[in-house]
């Protein structure tokens, strides 16, 4: 069942056009991936899903509703968690403070918590620790720990390997797997071994342009299909 | 309980200021103790204006929204005071206890930050400072020219000797041995443990009562879940959108909270100095003057206004000349002899130049603290000790003082 549909989504940032038509569908369960080089638009495509960057034109459908003319927040409430890449958390807030905000609903906070400590043993240990003075892999995985605990359907998880070490990306991939088994992710990746390991089918975008998709398992076999449009 | 340690003291400090100074001021170093030491009249501007200072902070230091335009909640509620007590506002009598047009000078300068806010929270960053400023200076403008107010309205209104010969009525609830009256009219004295308190420092002791309530009322909403979301939205906005928070809604829930209290802080100006002008209320460099305050004490950190205005009124009270608070200009005039007062350097007397340094440059001083506050101490007096000591003041300073 298709849980998301972008049909034909046209974005701007002030005169500059952005996405010029992108449709794309993730169904419900799914893991599907978003690839492509710096600046064809990934990043853009999340913020029109969520209504941050609306598009101008086309639909954007989820669970059959339609999501442009909405309110960002109202977008978050019906279930689409983001997970931003740059700087991931809320810096002046504590840890625990991070999960606690991402529960807008009072009572499931200390569920959040054991679930979000579970998952990611260290947050536990630094949980009074203001979280800007985490690492970049805490803070990533802080992050990752406040998208699962949102209660979300669908995670929009922007680059969450970008800068960190290989070792901690090996741990966020983890982290990303252990997510995808209840939640349906839509993610969008520059490390393309870490994407289509995750991943169920791909989207490549070029130029604002969805230029080829597919099955992920298949791809990989194929590693030469998707050099053209990635290697810079 | 430890984090409770320091409000105590600092509680416990202010409380025990007027018998302090005045032990001190009739002591043999009597004369150096008045020339450092504020007055106790400086003390109740402190409490009240600290509050306005605070709740500038509530909302530009927890937000990150400039409210450019505050001293319009401030101007709102000291005029709302000294409208109640000549009568001129409409269902609430000159006799209402002072406690209760308190509350309705702040709820009418809340009611006025819903309308401000309404329109000003589409805007973000400098162009929300610049709208809520040009609001308030509209309401300058329009207070000085609106003639119901008083006879001559450029120069604002005084509370009128007819219905208030002497000073507001708090009427503590459910003690009348205890009805007590704010302003230097009051003419209440209380004696307590053999020691006489004067009628400012009952007005201090009650303004103070005042402004601690408040403060530990905003303190609480910091630190509850609607105040994370605040420090969110100065985070990031849109993340904290994207989480789901209308974040709409917790501005202008945190807006017309601080109105509310910027409104009080009004209110207890215009009880204690019974007149108030455009210019000390609605009047920009009012707000300027929180900012101030903000900026030496620590945006964000919701007690750092209240010292910040404590040093910044300390150091103008210090360099003031002599009638306005009998600073360091008197103290050298009286003190030093007349020999050094009439010696000549380079064609100017020492009394010449003593002069020409100190009298009226107060702020020309301030201003020099400023600059070196911005550049030297950023995040001001609170925010570096919070630096220096790794998390919240309250809750770090025991451990350093007393467990190692």
């Amino acid at each position: 069942m298709t849980l998301l549909e972008l049909d034909g989504i046209e974005t701007y940032y002030g005169e500059s056009h952005i996405l010029e038509g992108v449709s794309l569908s993730v169904g419900e369960g799914e893991v599907v991936a978003l690839v492509g080089r710096n600046g064809v638009g990934k990043t853009t495509t999340l913020r029109s899903i969520l209504q941050l960057t609306p598009p101008r034109e086309g639909s954007i459908t989820y669970r059959d509703e339609q999501l442009v003319g909405l309110e960002t927040h109202e977008v978050a409430d019906r279930g689409v968690g983001w997970i931003p890449e740059d700087r991931r958390i809320f810096s002046q807030l504590t840890v625990a403070e991070n999960i606690r905000v991402a529960v807008p609903d009072r009572a499931a906070v200390d569920a959040a918590l054991s679930l979000a400590y579970d998952t990611f043993p260290i947050l536990e240990e630094r949980q009074g620790q203001d979280a800007g003075t985490l690492s970049g892999g805490q803070q990533q995985m802080l992050a990752l720990a406040r998208g699962l605990v949102g209660d979300n359907d669908l995670l929009l998880v922007d680059e969450p390997s970008e800068g960190l070490a290989p070792q901690i990306v090996a741990d966020v991939g983890e982290a990303l797997a252990e997510a995808a088994r209840d939640t349906t992710l839509l993610l969008v990746e520059q490390n393309l071994p870490l994407a289509l390991d995750l991943a169920d089918r791909f989207y490549v975008l070029d130029n604002g342009r969805v230029v080829d998709d597919g099955d992920a398992e298949e791809v990989s076999a194929d590693s030469d299909r998707l050099r053209r449009y990635l290697s810079a | 309980m430890s984090r409770h340690q320091v409000r105590v003291l600092v509680v416990l400090a202010l409380a025990a200021y007027p018998a302090l100074y005045h032990l001190l001021t009739q002591s043999p170093v009597g004369v150096e103790a008045e020339t450092l030491l504020p007055r106790m009249d400086t003390m109740v501007a402190l409490l009240y204006f600290g509050l306005f200072a605070v709740s500038f902070d509530f909302i530009s230091g927890y937000t990150g929204y400039l409210s450019f335009g505050h001293a319009a909640f401030y101007g709102t509620g000291a005029y709302f005071v000294v409208l109640v007590a000549n009568g001129k506002i409409p269902l609430v009598p000159s006799g209402t206890p002072f406690m209760i047009t308190l509350l309705c000078a702040g709820l009418v300068a809340a009611l006025l930050a819903v309308g401000i806010g309404l329109v000003s929270f589409r805007l973000s960053g400098v162009y929300f400072a610049m709208i809520t400023l040009g609001f308030a200076q509209v309401l300058y403008v329009f207070v000085r020219g609106l003639e119901w107010i008083s006879s001559n309205p450029r120069d604002g209104a005084s509370v009128s000797g007819s219905t208030h010969p002497e000073g507001f009525e708090v009427g503590v609830p459910f003690v009348d041995g205890l009805n007590l009256a704010i302003g230097p009219l009051s003419g209440d004295t209380v004696t307590l443990l053999g020691h006489t308190l004067g009628t400012n420092a009952v007005s201090f002791y009650l303004v103070g009562a005042v402004v601690l309530a408040c403060y530990l009322a905003m303190q609480r909403i910091i630190h509850s879940p609607f105040g994370q979301v605040m420090v969110a939205i100065r985070d990031n906005e849109e993340r904290a959108e994207a989480i789901g928070y209308d974040t709409f809604r917790y501005k202008m829930g945190a807006f017309v909270t601080s109105g509310f209290f910027a409104g009080v802080a009004g209110g207890l100006f215009a009880g204690f100095r019974r007149s108030v002008t455009p210019e000390n209320t609605f009047y920009f460099l009012v707000t300027g003057d929180a900012l101030l305050a903000s900026i030496i004490g620590g945006f964000g950190t919701l007690a750092g206004p209240i010292f910040g205005h404590f040093f910044d009124e300390s150091i103008r009270e210090f360099l003031s000349p002599a009638g306005q608070g009998g600073g360091l200009l008197p103290y050298l005039q009286t003190r030093l002899s007349e020999g050094v007062l009439s010696a000549e350097v380079g064609g100017l007397t020492v009394e010449g130049f003593i002069e020409a340094a100190l009298n009226g440059h107060a702020s020309l001083y301030v201003g020099i603290v400023f600059v070196l506050f911005v550049l030297y101490v950023p995040n001001g007096l609170v925010g570096a000790a919070r630096d220096r000591l790794g998390g919240p003041v309250t809750e770090k300073l025991p451990d350093r003082l007393w467990d190692r």
